[in-house]
């Protein structure tokens, strides 16, 4: 029975020790980061209601939601992601204000999802918003801190794509697919799957001309060369500015010498439906899926009351410490820390020293030594927890 | 394994797909002479040369090992990938194993699929089957899973309908069984690991123009 106890649910586990150490200390680097760039820590509730991630803010799946029940019967949600929070929370404390607004947040988001998968329901997220800031510029600040994130953590090995959702939208527009073919093909579109946007396309009775268009989306990923070759697939003004807009960005960001970073894919659509511009997602080796994900969201704010543009991005913490150290780049840091081991006798003194010990800022445990216990546990015992013994 | 970039790992399904699939990547001069030895006992192949590697796995196995990035490229059924539904990017369809995954029974079944009514279903792909009738056809089934044998189910009584792979429709036709619904076609298909197909962007790209060249 005692064993039964010490299980968590599916989805959910204990991080400890060493490992969590250095997750906190990717955590507290890429906060120095953001901070450097101006933006100030806010923190928003676990769980809020449903509405703020419901499919109208177009955050995950309803159905991928944790949910439960408060003392009136309103449905609560742990959260599933930051952006819809913080955008609540400007409308409601900046309504008026209309210069850029900049918060990062840290903490643990909830997903309902696939069992049995090697996915963890629980994840901590680390991220930024910039709130009313439409220009290009800031487009290419976000992404370049978001380069300088990963480099401030050492990683170098990675690769940022950038996208634009507007462009498939406006091509989609141009075409006169309905919104529910879209939605279908924005799956296949993103997973490069072109049989099977295809077959979409086929058994909607979509003639080849305007079949060829939308399949070619599928291969326009690569270098920035490639997404141009976009402009001859279309003729409407949205995609057109979705193409212009990520040459500029790309204009900004080859000026800082980041443009080894950067691939571009315009078939890349997030499931998060409230993008509405640029996105982006950042990759690694050793991790199956982005480490970063992020995007431009200019009417989400307006669902909370505020008409104003956004953009910012997560950093998905524990994929990005798994990835690093199956790269080998998890330094573990040594442990200094003194035991104090002393006899009751002796107990007034050391005291006294740990408390001398402690105010010079050295970690100081005390241990009172039982005359049953050899010494050999004692420094077995210093060994495994890294402490220098110090015997009083 | 270890974390290896310069080498552009394979991961394919175990049988006649794998033999056929290393034909394919031959006609676009991509060798791998260890793995036709039938004899071997090694798990991984390598042809140092062309820095490549490959493995063996089975086959619904195959979209999982990609996902995590233990291979960068898959190749398996499309019935594999839709039961797995796993993350990756599906980038050429092989054309090889072609067949469909079908819906079927006695003739007589066929009344029970037009009216919503709660029926039984047997398979070996409850995920296919559950997104077909519940998303598709808005009907309530309940789906028993099996491991093998499935026209085994409608003819001893465990189910009314099953949902398997047609090739040639002749094991049914000799237990007096029809196709009553088509859910889709299927055949080989290679999938991408999502990091590299940014990561080894150039050389992924190379291959999947050679061989979509070939196809």
């Amino acid at each position: 029975m005692k064993e039964r106890l010490l299980h968590t649910p599916e989805g959910v586990r204990d991080i400890y020790g060493q490992e969590y150490a250095g997750k906190v200390r990717l955590q507290d680097r890429l906060k120095e980061q953001f901070h450097l760039y101006g933006y100030d820590d806010i923190q928003t509730p676990t769980f809020e209601f449903f509405d703020i991630f419901s499919s109208e803010i177009g955050t995950i799946p309803s159905r991928e939601l944790f949910k439960f029940f408060d003392k009136e019967g309103n449905t609560l949600v742990l959260r599933p992601d930051f952006t819809p929070s913080i955008a609540r929370c400007v409308a409601k404390y900046y309504m008026d204000e209309t210069m850029p607004i900049r918060f990062c947040y840290l903490g643990n988001t909830f997903n309902n999802g696939s069992d049995l998968q090697g996915r963890l329901k629980e994840s901590t997220q680390i991220g930024i918003e910039l709130i009313n800031d439409d220009t290009v510029f800031a487009d290419a600040e976000t992404i370049a801190l978001m380069i300088e994130s990963l480099q401030s953590v050492g990683l170098h090995d990675f690769q940022v794509t950038l996208g634009n959702v507007e462009f498939f939208k406006g091509l989609c527009e141009e075409c006169g697919i309905d919104p529910d073919t879209e939605m279908d093909l924005r799956d296949y579109i993103s997973n490069k799957n072109y049989f099977g946007a295809e077959a979409i396309l086929d058994a909607q009775g979509i003639n080849d001309t305007i079949k060829k268009k939308i399949l070619r989306v599928t291969e326009l990923f690569g270098s920035l060369d490639v997404i141009l070759q976009g402009r001859e697939l279309v003729t409407n003004n949205r995609s057109l500015a979705a193409i212009n807009r990520l040459e500029q960005i790309h204009e900004i960001l080859r000026a800082q010498g980041l443009e080894q970073y950067l691939t571009y894919d315009v078939g890349m659509l997030s499931k998060y439906h409230y993008y509405t511009g640029v996105i982006f997602r950042a990759y690694t080796y050793g991790c199956g899926d982005a480490i970063m994900k992020g995007g431009r969201y200019d009417r989400l704010l307006s669902s909370f009351g505020k008409d104003s543009p956004a953009i910012g991005f997560a950093v998905v913490v524990d994929d990005l410490y798994e990835a690093m150290r199956r790269q080998g780049l998890q330094e573990t840091e040594e442990r200094h820390a003194t035991l104090l081991l002393y006899r009751d006798a002796q107990r007034k003194v050391a005291y006294e020293k740990a408390h001398a010990l402690r105010k010079q800022g050295i970690k100081t445990i005390l241990l009172q030594r039982d005359e049953k216990t050899g010494n050999e546990a004692y420094h077995a015992y210093a060994d495994s927890f890294g402490y220098d013994i110090e015997e009083i | 394994m270890e974390h290896t970039s310069e080498y552009l790992t394979f991961a394919l399904g175990k049988g006649r797909l794998a033999s056929k699939t290393l034909e394919l990547l031959e006609g676009i001069g991509i060798m791998c002479e260890e793995i036709k030895d039938k004899d071997s006992r090694k798990l991984i192949f390598v042809n140092e040369e062309q820095k490549m590697r490959f493995f063996l796995a089975k086959g619904p196995d195959v979209p999982t090992y990609v996902e995590y990035g233990a291979a960068d490229i898959g190749v398996v059924g499309k019935d594999t990938i839709l039961e797995e539904d796993r993350r990756n990017y599906e980038v050429l369809d092989l054309k090889l194993g072609k067949c469909r995954m079908c819906v079927c029974g006695y003739e007589s079944a066929g009344e029970l699929l037009k009216h919503h009514e709660m029926i039984r279903v047997a398979t070996k792909y409850p995920h296919i089957a559950k997104e077909y009738f519940y998303n598709r056809k808005q009907q309530t089934v309940d789906i028993i899973k099996l491991n093998g044998s499935i026209e085994l189910a409608p003819i001893v009584g465990l189910s009314d309908v099953i949902v398997d792979i047609v090739e040639t429709g002749s094991t049914l036709r000799e237990n007096g069984l029809v196709v009553l619904e088509e859910i889709c076609d299927l055949s080989a298909r290679m999938i991408v690991n999502q990091v590299s197909m940014r990561m080894k962007s150039e050389r992924i790209n190379k291959l999947i123009k050679e061989l979509k060249e070939k196809l």
